[in-house]
C-alpha cells in the first residue's frame, strides 16, 4: 500500500510539468493587511467612539475607578510567602527519558547525568529562575526498561523502583546554580577558560534529602542505600536484579564526589579545547580547596 | 493571444521518454563505481536514477545510481514550492512607488476662501486629499523594501520539494561529468534536442569552476544555464524545464541536505540570524 508521498509523486508522473507559471500557496493560509476603504473605511480604525477605549489609555488592571480594590481589600494573606526562594526542579517523565534512549540521544553505555540530559537539546533548564535541575516524574514508569547508572535531582519511590527493576541504579544529587550554569553548555563554559568550581553543599533544607537512603541520596550511605535497594524491590514485589553479576558493572557503579560537577574531569581543572589539554592546579593551597 | 501564449508555454504536457534500452557496452559499467548511501533510509527504498554521459550525443547509459528518498523522493509540497519563489522574488524587492501627503504637496497653506458667507464647501487647504492635485491618503512611499527571511525549515522542504517533483516528473537527469568535446553550440543544442530535455536545461556541477567547453558553448544560448550547488535554489529549478546534475552534485546536494534534516541544534545556530517576521 503506497504512502501518500508516493501516491502524490506517481500523480505527478501524470500531470504537465510543474513551473514557475502553475504554483500557488493553500488556499486562504494568507490574509494580507487590510485596510477600510471608501465613506467610512478610516474614520475610526476600530478603535470606538469616545473614552478609554478611543484613547487606548486604558485603566491600570485591577483599578476599580475609585472603589477599594478587590485585590487591596484584604490586607495580608501570605499564601505564596517565599514562593519565589523556593527551589523549582521542572519534570522530565520516565516516557521521555525512554523515548530519548530509543532515539538515541542519549547513550546508556555511559553514566546518565544532568549533562547528558542537556546535550540532547531536548531538556531547557534555567538556573536563575531557581530551577536545580531534573525532576524526573513516573508516567511512563510501568514501560521503562533501559538499564541505566542515572543521576537525577528529584525523583519519587516509583521511579526508583521502575529504574531497579530494569537492573539500573538511580541516585539523586544536587547542583549548585553555578555548577548548573557550567553544565548547561558545556561547550561555552570551558571556553571561557575558568577553573571548573567545586560542587556546594546542599542547603540545610535540602540536606535531609540528599542525605536519604530511601530517596538514594548521594550523600546516603551506601550500605544504607543497597539496603533500602532490597525493601523497595520487596514493597513493589519484583526481583531485584544482581549488579554484581552484571557485565556493566563498572559503569553501573560509577559514582561523581560531591564535589565534581563532570565525569571524569575534577574541580580545579581547567578545559583547554583549543590546545586540547588539561591544566592541573599544582600549588598546595588550591590542592586544598578543590580537595573534597 | 500573444501575450498569453508565452505563459502556458512551460506547461504543455510533453511526451516524455521514459526508458530506453541500456546502449553501454558491459566493459564499460564495470568502470563505474556503484553508489552507496551514506546514511541508508530504513523504511524507504532508495530511489534510483540512470547516469548518463555528456560526451556523445546519443545518450548513453552508464549505470544505475541510488538517490536518497528523503531528498530526491520527499512530500511534493506545492505550497512551500510556492512560498519559497515569491520569497525569493519579494526580499531583493524595493517598491519605488511614491506619493506625497498634504502636507508634502507644494502650497496649500493658505485658506482658500472665507468660512462663512460664499454659499461654498468650507475648506482649510487647496492640498485636501478632497482637491485634484492634493495630497493622498495612506499612499505608497519610497522606498518600501520588501525583505523578510522565510523560516529554515521551509526552505529546506522547498528544496527537497523541488527537487522530488523534478525527479516525479522525468526533469532531473545525472550525469557523469558536463565535459564535452567541443564548444561548438550545434553540439550542446543538438543534445538536448535529441534526449527531449526540453528547451531550457540548468547544469549544476559541485564547483563554481566549470569545464571551458560547456562554458563557451551555454555562454550565449540564454536557456541553457550553469549553477553550482551552492546557488542551487527553487526558483531556478523551476524556471528551467530540466535539471541536470552531475554525479559530485548529487552527492553533495545529498550530504547538504540531509544534515540540515537531521541535526538537532537548529534553534541555537539559527537564533543569530533571526529577521522579524511580517
Amino acid at each position: 500500500m503506497p504512502n501518500t508521498v508516493d501516491k502524490a509523486l506517481n500523480l505527478l508522473r501524470f500531470l504537465p510539468r510543474v513551473c514557475l507559471a502553475n504554483i500557488r500557496d493553500n488556499p486562504g493560509s494568507r490574509r494580507g493587511p487590510r485596510r477600510g476603504r471608501a465613506q467610512h473605511g478610516g474614520d475610526k480604525h476600530g478603535a470606538g467612539n469616545k473614552g478609554s477605549g478611543q484613547r487606548q489609555n486604558y485603566m491600570r488592571i485591577g483599578y476599580e475607578t475609585g472603589n477599594n480594590p478587590f485585590y487591596l481589600r484584604f490586607p495580608w494573606e501570605p499564601y505564596y510567602k517565599g514562593h519565589h526562594l523556593k527551589r523549582q526542579y521542572p519534570p522530565l517523565s520516565m516516557l521521555d527519558l525512554q523515548k530519548m534512549i530509543d532515539l538515541n540521544r542519549i547513550d546508556t553505555s555511559k553514566p546518565i547525568d544532568l549533562v547528558a540530559i542537556l546535550n540532547t537539546g531536548l531538556y531547557k533548564l534555567f538556573p536563575d529562575q531557581h530551577q536545580f535541575g531534573v525532576h524526573l516524574t513516573d508516567d511512563g514508569a510501568d514501560i521503562f526498561d533501559a538499564k541505566v547508572n542515572l543521576e537525577v535531582q528529584w525523583a519519587n519511590e516509583l521511579v526508583v523502583a521502575a529504574v531497579e527493576r530494569a537492573g539500573g541504579v538511580i541516585t539523586t544529587a544536587y547542583y549548585d546554580p553555578h555548577s548548573l550554569q557550567a553544565m548547561l553548555n558545556t561547550k561555552k563554559f570551558f571556553e571561557r577558560g575558568i577553573p571548573i568550581p567545586r560542587r556546594m553543599m546542599p542547603p540545610p533544607d535540602a540536606i535531609e534529602y540528599y542525605t536519604d537512603a530511601s530517596k538514594r541520596g548521594y550523600l546516603a550511605d551506601p550500605e544504607k542505600v543497597s539496603e533500602e535497594r532490597l525493601v523497595l524491590s520487596q514493597k513493589y514485589g519484583y526481583k531485584l536484579p544482581k549488579i554484581e553479576d552484571d557485565p556493566d558493572y563498572e559503569m553501573l557503579t560509577e559514582r561523581k564526589d560531591p564535589r565534581q560537577i563532570f565525569f571524569g574531569l575534577d574541580p580545579g581543572w581547567v578545559v583547554n579545547l583549543r590546545d586540547k589539554v588539561i591544566l592541573k592546579p599544582q600549588e598546595e593551597e588550591l590542592l586544598k580547596y578543590y580537595a573534597s | 493571444m500573444l501575450t498569453v501564449l508565452p505563459k502556458f508555454r512551460n506547461c504543455t504536457c510533453i511526451a516524455r521518454k521514459y526508458s530506453s534500452a541500456v546502449v553501454s557496452s558491459t566493459n564499460q559499467n564495470e568502470n563505474i563505481e556503484i553508489r552507496k548511501l551514506k546514511f541508508p533510509p530504513k523504511y524507504q527504498k532508495p530511489r534510483q536514477v540512470w547516469l548518463e554521459n555528456l560526451d556523445t550525443i546519443e545518450e548513453t547509459k552508464l549505470g544505475l545510481l541510488d538517490l536518497h528518498p528523503s531528498i530526491f523522493a520527499a512530500n511534493p509540497r506545492i505550497d512551500l514550492i510556492h512560498q519559497n519563489v515569491k520569497w525569493q522574488t519579494l526580499y531583493r524587492y524595493v517598491s519605488y512607488a511614491h506619493t506625497k501627503s498634504r502636507f508634502e504637496c507644494r502650497g496649500g497653506g493658505r485658506k482658500p476662501w472665507p468660512q462663512k458667507g460664499l454659499g461654498k464647501a468650507r475648506h482649510g487647504s487647496i492640498r485636501s486629499p478632497l482637491f485634484k492635485g492634493g495630497g493622498i491618503i495612506h499612499g505608497p512611499k519610497s522606498p518600501t523594501p520588501h525583505f523578510y527571511m522565510l523560516p529554515f525549515y521551509t526552505r529546506l522542504f522547498g528544496l527537497t520539494s523541488t527537487l522530488s517533483i523534478k525527479f516525479a516528473q522525468d526533469d532531473l537527469h545525472v550525469v557523469d561529468n558536463l565535459e564535452i568535446p567541443t564548444e561548438e553550440l550545434s553540439y550542446i543544442e543538438e543534445l538536448v534536442k535529441s534526449r527531449n530535455w526540453g528547451p531550457s536545461v540548468l547544469f549544476v556541477d559541485d564547483t563554481d569552476i566549470m569545464p571551458i567547453n560547456i562554458t563557451a558553448a551555454t555562454d550565449t544560448i540564454k536557456h541553457f544555464n550553469l549553477m553550482p550547488v551552492y546557488g542551487l535554489n527553487v526558483y531556478s529549478m523551476l524556471k528551467h524545464d530540466t535539471l541536470v546534475l552531475t554525479r559530485s552534485a548529487v552527492e553533495l546536494i545529498e550530504d547538504k541536505l540531509l544534515t540540515h534534516l537531521h541535526k538537532n541544534d537548529t534553534r541555537a545556530v539559527m537564533s543569530k540570524f533571526k529577521v522579524d517576521q511580517q
